[in-house]
C-alpha cells in the first residue's frame, strides 16, 4: 500500500469540527477519538494519517511536506504566510479579526501616530499598509484587551467571535479586518505527486460541508 | 560580549561526508549531462551590483537578497539568481557571440530567509540557458527534454509540470481589470484559493473569461486538459498557446514519460519575468520542487541585446536530500589499508603508500611511532590491512 495521505489538524474546536466532517463523509475515527497521548492518528477505512499539531506548526508541517494537508484558521495562515494551496474553506470556525478602541474615542482624530497592540502583528501592518497609514505596532501575547484600558496603545486588532470580551471591558469593534474561518491547505509538490488522491479527498470534503 | 566563532549563521550548514558526497554526486552527474548537450560552463561572480537584480522583469523581494557596500559605498547584492547575471553576461560580452549560445552553471545562490523557517539561506543551483534559436519552439522542446532527463537520473518516478505563462496572461488582460486586481487575481490562482478566486471573480463579472479564470486552478492533470480548455474562452491568441503547450507535451510523451508529465495552465509564478513555456519537477517526500524553469525572452533586452532564451535550475541541495533519504548514497569507504614506515624509513613508507594509491587503493600513512599503535589505530578504523616498510615490505591482516 502507498504511504498514508497525512494530514495534520489544528488542535482544539479545529480538531473537533474536522473529525465531525471526516465521519460525516464516513470515515472512522474511533482512534481519534481515544487518542490518549498520542499526536499521530490512523483514520479507518481510508489511508489517511492524522497528526495533531498547533495552528502555526500546521503550516510549517504542511510547507515542509512532512504533513499533506493541513486544516488551520485563516487568521493563522494571514499572520503566517508561506507557500501551499489553500483550496476549501472549510465554513467552520467562523470569526472575524476587528480593530476595536475604548468607547467613544475617536481613533482617526488627531495627527500622532496610532499605537496598535494586537496577537497578529503582520496581519495588522498589512491592514494598515493598505490604507496608507503609519502606525507603531506592539506585539502583546495575553489578553491584548488590556493594552487600551492600560493606555499602552490606541486601538487593538485581533480576533472577535461575539464581542462579549469588548464589550465587558469597555471597548468596541470601530472596523472589520476580514472575516475568518477554517481551511483546508494542501502542499505544493504533494498535489503534483498525489494530485487523484487528494483530489478525490478534496472532493468528498467539498461535498459534504456546510449543512 | 558575546561571540559567534562556533556557530555558523542561521540558514547555512557545513556539509560532511555522505551529505557532500551527495551533492557532489548531484552536480557531476548534472554537469555531465548538460556538457553532452553541448552547454558550456561559465562562473559569475557571488556578489555583484545591486543593480543588476533591479529590473521590470527581475522581481526580487529587497528584503530577501543579502545586501552589502564596495569600497566606493555602493549597494552589493550577493547573487540571488544565476539566470540574471548569465543575461547580463549574454549582453556584455557575448555581445557578439554566435547565437544559439548554450550555457550551464553550477554555483550557489543566497536568499535572506525569515529566521526559524528551516529553510536554507544558501543554495547550490545546477541549470542551463539557451539563449536564441531561430526556432523557439525547438529551443522549448531542447530544454524540456533536458529536464525530464536531470529528473530521470535520479529516479524515474519523477513529476513535470508544464504550463505556459501566456494562457493567464491573456485572459487578464482581456478582463480590463487594474494592475492590482491582476495582481490579486494571481495570488489567488498562485494558492489554489477557490473560494476568495470564485468571490472576487464574481464581483468582476459573470462572462467566459471569469469562468475560465475560476477554472484555472483545476486546469492541470493529463492531455484531458486540453479538452478541458477548448470548451472555455478561445480566441486566436489562447488557441495558438494551447496548441504550443499540447505539440510540447505529445513530444515530451514520446520519450516514454507520458505519465510523469503533468499541464498545469495554472502556473503562474513571475508573471513579469517569464514570457511563454513554464514548467517545475518534483520528486517524491521532496516538499517542494527541486527543478524550476521556463522562456524569459525579455531579460536579455533589459540588459540592451534582444534576444529570446529558455533555461532552468536544479536546487542540487534538494536533490542531495532526497538521495540521502532513499538510502542512494554510497558510504564514504574505509581505507583500504594503513602503511607503516620503521624508523628511519619514513621517505620510503611514503613513496610505497603513493605506488598503492597510484595502482588504485585507499591508502593511510601511519603517523605513530610503533607498530603496535598503529594496529590499535588500524582495528578502531575498520582498516584490514597494514604494510610495514623497513628494508624490504612486509603485511599484517587484521
Amino acid at each position: 500500500m502507498d504511504k498514508p495521505l497525512r494530514i495534520a489538524l489544528t488542535k482544539g474546536r479545529l480538531e473537533k469540527d474536522t473529525i465531525g466532517l471526516l465521519e460525516k463523509i464516513g470515515y472512522d475515527c474511533t482512534q481519534v477519538r481515544e487518542k490518549g497521548r498520542r499526536l499521530i492518528l490512523p483514520i479507518g477505512g481510508a489511508n489517511i494519517e492524522v497528526v495533531l499539531a498547533k495552528a502555526n506548526d500546521v503550516i510549517t508541517y504542511v510547507e515542509h511536506g512532512v504533513c499533506d494537508m493541513g486544516v488551520v484558521g485563516k487568521d493563522t495562515i494571514m499572520e503566517m504566510q508561506g507557500k501551499f494551496f489553500e483550496m476549501v474553506d472549510l465554513g467552520f470556525g467562523k470569526c472575524k479579526f476587528a480593530l476595536a478602541t475604548k468607547k467613544g474615542s475617536k481613533f482617526y482624530g488627531g495627527y500622532n501616530v496610532k499605537t496598535i497592540a494586537t496577537k497578529y502583528p503582520n496581519v495588522t501592518r498589512n491592514y494598515f499598509e493598505s490604507k496608507g497609514m503609519d502606525v507603531e505596532i506592539v506585539k502583546i501575547e495575553g489578553s491584548v484587551e488590556l493594552a487600551p484600558l492600560l493606555e499602552l496603545s490606541d486601538a487593538i486588532v485581533d480576533i472577535v467571535e461575539t464581542g462579549t470580551t469588548l464589550k465587558e471591558n469597555g471597548l468596541e469593534v470601530i472596523e472589520d479586518v476580514c472575516p475568518i474561518s477554517a481551511r483546508l491547505i494542501v502542499n505544493m509538490a504533494s498535489m503534483k505527486m498525489r494530485q487523484s488522491e487528494i483530489e478525490a479527498f478534496v472532493k468528498l470534503i467539498e461535498e459534504n460541508i456546510g449543512g | 560580549m558575546k561571540r559567534y566563532d562556533l556557530l555558523t549563521p542561521e540558514g547555512t550548514r557545513d556539509l560532511l561526508f555522505e551529505e557532500c558526497l551527495a551533492r557532489r554526486t548531484v552536480e557531476s552527474k548534472l554537469t555531465s549531462l548538460f556538457s553532452h548537450f553541448g552547454y558550456s560552463e561559465v562562473v559569475t561572480p557571488g556578489i555583484e551590483f545591486y543593480d543588476v537584480f533591479l529590473g521590470t522583469s527581475r522581481t526580487f523581494q529587497q528584503e530577501s537578497m543579502y545586501k552589502l557596500c564596495d569600497s566606493k559605498n555602493r549597494l552589493i547584492a550577493m547573487r540571488p539568481d544565476s539566470t540574471i547575471p548569465i543575461a547580463r553576461l549574454v549582453a556584455t560580452r557575448l555581445k557578439d557571440a554566435q547565437l544559439p549560445l548554450r550555457l550551464y552553471y553550477n554555483q550557489s545562490i543566497f536568499e535572506n530567509n525569515a529566521l526559524l523557517k528551516g529553510r536554507s539561506d544558501e543554495i547550490v543551483q545546477a541549470g542551463i540557458e539557451l539563449i536564441g534559436g531561430e526556432n523557439t519552439k525547438r529551443a522549448d522542446y531542447e530544454v524540456l527534454c533536458t529536464a525530464v532527463e536531470s529528473l530521470a537520473l535520479f529516479n524515474k518516478d519523477f513529476r513535470l509540470e508544464i504550463g505556459h505563462i501566456g494562457y493567464f496572461k491573456t485572459l487578464v488582460k482581456r478582463l480590463n481589470v487594474d494592475s492590482r486586481t491582476e495582481e490579486d487575481i494571481r495570488q489567488l490562482i498562485y494558492s489554489k484559493n477557490y473560494p476568495a478566486l470564485n468571490d472576487l471573480l464574481d464581483k468582476i463579472g459573470d462572462n467566459s473569461i471569469t469562468a475560465t479564470l475560476k477554472a484555472l486552478p483545476k486546469l492541470f492533470g493529463g492531455k484531458d486538459v486540453f479538452e478541458k480548455a477548448e470548451k472555455l474562452y478561445v480566441d486566436d491568441e489562447i488557441e495558438s498557446i494551447l496548441q504550443n503547450l499540447k505539440v510540447v507535451y505529445q513530444r515530451l510523451g514520446s520519450l516514454g514519460y507520458e505519465n510523469k508529465i503533468i499541464v498545469d495552465l495554472g502556473i503562474v509564478r513571475h508573471t513579469d519575468y517569464y514570457t511563454g513555456i513554464v514548467f517545475q519537477g518534483y520528486l517524491t517526500g521532496i516538499g517542494g520542487s527541486v527543478l524550476k524553469g521556463g522562456r524569459y525572452d525579455k531579460l536579455i533586452g533589459e540588459f540592451g541585446r534582444d534576444c529570446p532564451a529558455v533555461g532552468f535550475g536544479v536546487n542540487c541541495d534538494a536533490v542531495a536530500t532526497y538521495l540521502c533519504k532513499q538510502g542512494e548514497v554510497e558510504p564514504i569507504k574505509t581505507p583500504d589499508c594503513i602503511v607503516y614506515g620503521e624508523k628511519g624509513f619514513v621517505v620510503e613508507a611514503m613513496s610505497y603508500a603513493e605506488k598503492l594509491a597510484k595502482d588504485g587503493l585507499v591508502v593511510e600513512n601511519s603517523l605513530f611511532d610503533s607498530i603496535e599503535s598503529t594496529k590499535d589505530y588500524a582495528i578502531k578504523r575498520g582498516i584490514h590491512k597494514i604494510f610495514i616498510v623497513n628494508e624490504k615490505v612486509t603485511y599484517i591482516e587484521l
